[in-house]
């Protein structure tokens, strides 16, 4: 339920510490201040999108910390007024695919994909959404969350994902007709 | 027009031109199908979107604080971090058992401190864990599929010190024992024994391979090692494969 959906870090915790003593430059308060304000609030939003991707708690808490370490480092290249939100996401698919290839293979849940040799029109037993959204290939099941669960543009997708504006189409089409045809428990 | 699937799901999201979604805005009440594909995708659209959202853990918050807060002296601190990094790193190279039983009684804690044990693989067939290590490149040695009451329950691969290895979860009803198939180099003359972080660790070889053991109760680890034992010399491991 969108009810669940919390405020960001900071807005219902203690801000994060600001400092253990006056040593800290001015430059290093912007930084951290520029962090917490920018940042911060799109903490819970990155896990559970993380958590989407990654499908347990583990691997989901570590793209988190890593994206916003990543982010924490190149704080500076974050223009001022430009969309802080779509550039976490970006790193995030960016930690993501380090770890791909770090692990030099796609996480086990992914190995349970619908067979895509079956014939198509066979009845299965319906998927709930959670269900779907699993049994979903990466592909498309990046652009679907990013489209329908995060709300981005195409645009900002194709940027997210660094693929053109016009694969964002085909594959969110596509991602949709593998949803549907998984909820209405058919082949596709 | 003709039908454009693609084009309706941009269409459904907005994003087409506005001579482009004229020129559907007229097909539309003249096609069921298209008709149909924009009223499911706006439904699937509604669907995804009133799904809960996952809530992390408070302790992760808790660990960002601490990991990004500034810190006074943190160029200290940060060199201070490296030079254990490296000296972890020199140890590891070495083969510590020390290090090595630490840095798995810490993953053992870890994985089992997780609400659900974040398992890559389920399975309690040793053949299908061994399929899944060996297509990754990591042998298994002969193993059990239970041993003293704990069952095989499934396997991920962990990082320690960023090298993956494999991690076999064994759990019963309160028990839990981790068995790691450690990487070389390490150095074990013989089989090792320590306490570490609360947790009882055994390092030694099974066929030739090194393995951890880790659980949280001695007793516990040494049936298992008993029972596994036992079943490694009467039948070269339960699981072992036939000789080539």
């Amino acid at each position: 339920m969108a009810g669940h959906r919390g405020p960001g870090i900071g807005a219902s915790e203690e801000p994060f510490p600001k400092s253990e003593g006056s040593i800290l430059s001015d430059d290093r308060l912007d930084r951290q201040q520029r962090f917490e304000t920018d940042v911060q609030p799109h903490f819970k939003g990155l896990y559970a999108s993380a958590y989407r991707m990654a499908r347990n708690v583990r691997d989901a808490e570590q793209l988190v910390q890593e994206t916003f370490l990543r982010a924490h480092l190149a704080l500076d290249r974050l223009q001022p007024g430009s969309n802080t939100r779509a550039w976490l996401h970006t790193i995030l698919q960016q930690v993501r695919t380090d770890d791909w290839r770090r692990r030099s293979q796609p996480v086990a849940p992914d190995e349970h994909q619908p067979a895509a040799s079956q014939p198509s029109g066979d009845l299965l037993a319906p998927l709930d959404v959670e269900q779907a959204l699993a049994c979903l290939p990466e592909t498309y099941r990046s652009a679907v969350l990013l489209r329908d669960i995060e709300g981005f543009s195409y645009q900002e997708i194709a940027d997210i994902l660094g693929i053109a504006l016009g694969t964002v189409m085909s594959r969110m089409h596509r991602g949709r007709a593998l949803l549907r045809a998984a909820l209405a428990g058919k082949n596709s | 027009m003709s039908c454009d699937p693609e084009r309706v799901t941009g269409y459904v999201d907005g994003e087409l031109a506005p001579d482009e979604r004229a020129q559907l805005e007229t097909h539309l009440p003249t096609c069921a199908a298209c008709s149909a594909q924009v009223a499911e995708e706006r439904s699937l659209r509604a669907r995804l979107r009133s799904l809960p959202q996952p809530e992390p853990r408070p302790a992760l918050e808790a660990r960002l604080r601490q990991g990004l807060a500034p810190r006074g002296r943190s160029r200290l601190a940060a060199w201070l971090a490296l030079a254990a990094v490296l000296l972890a790193g020199l140890a590891w190279s070495r083969g510590s058992a020390t290090l090595v039983g630490v840095q798995l009684a810490r993953d053992h804690r870890h994985c089992f401190s997780a609400h659900t044990l974040p398992a890559q693989i389920w399975s309690n067939q040793v053949d299908v864990l061994r399929a899944f290590f060996e297509k990754r490149g990591t042998r298994l040695p002969p193993l059990p599929s239970g041993a003293a009451g704990l069952e095989l329950v499934g396997a991920r691969f962990c990082g320690l010190l960023d090298r993956p290895i494999a991690h076999l979860y064994y759990s019963a009803e309160s028990k839990r024992l981790s068995l790691f198939v450690v990487p070389e180099p390490v150095r074990l003359d013989g089989p090792y024994t320590l306490r570490a972080l609360g947790q009882h660790v055994r390092l030694r070889r099974v066929a030739g391979q090194a393995v951890g053991l880790v659980a949280d109760n001695e007793e516990d680890l040494a049936a298992f090692e008993r029972s596994f034992d036992h079943s490694l010399a009467l039948f070269g491991g339960p699981e072992v494969p036939p000789a080539r």
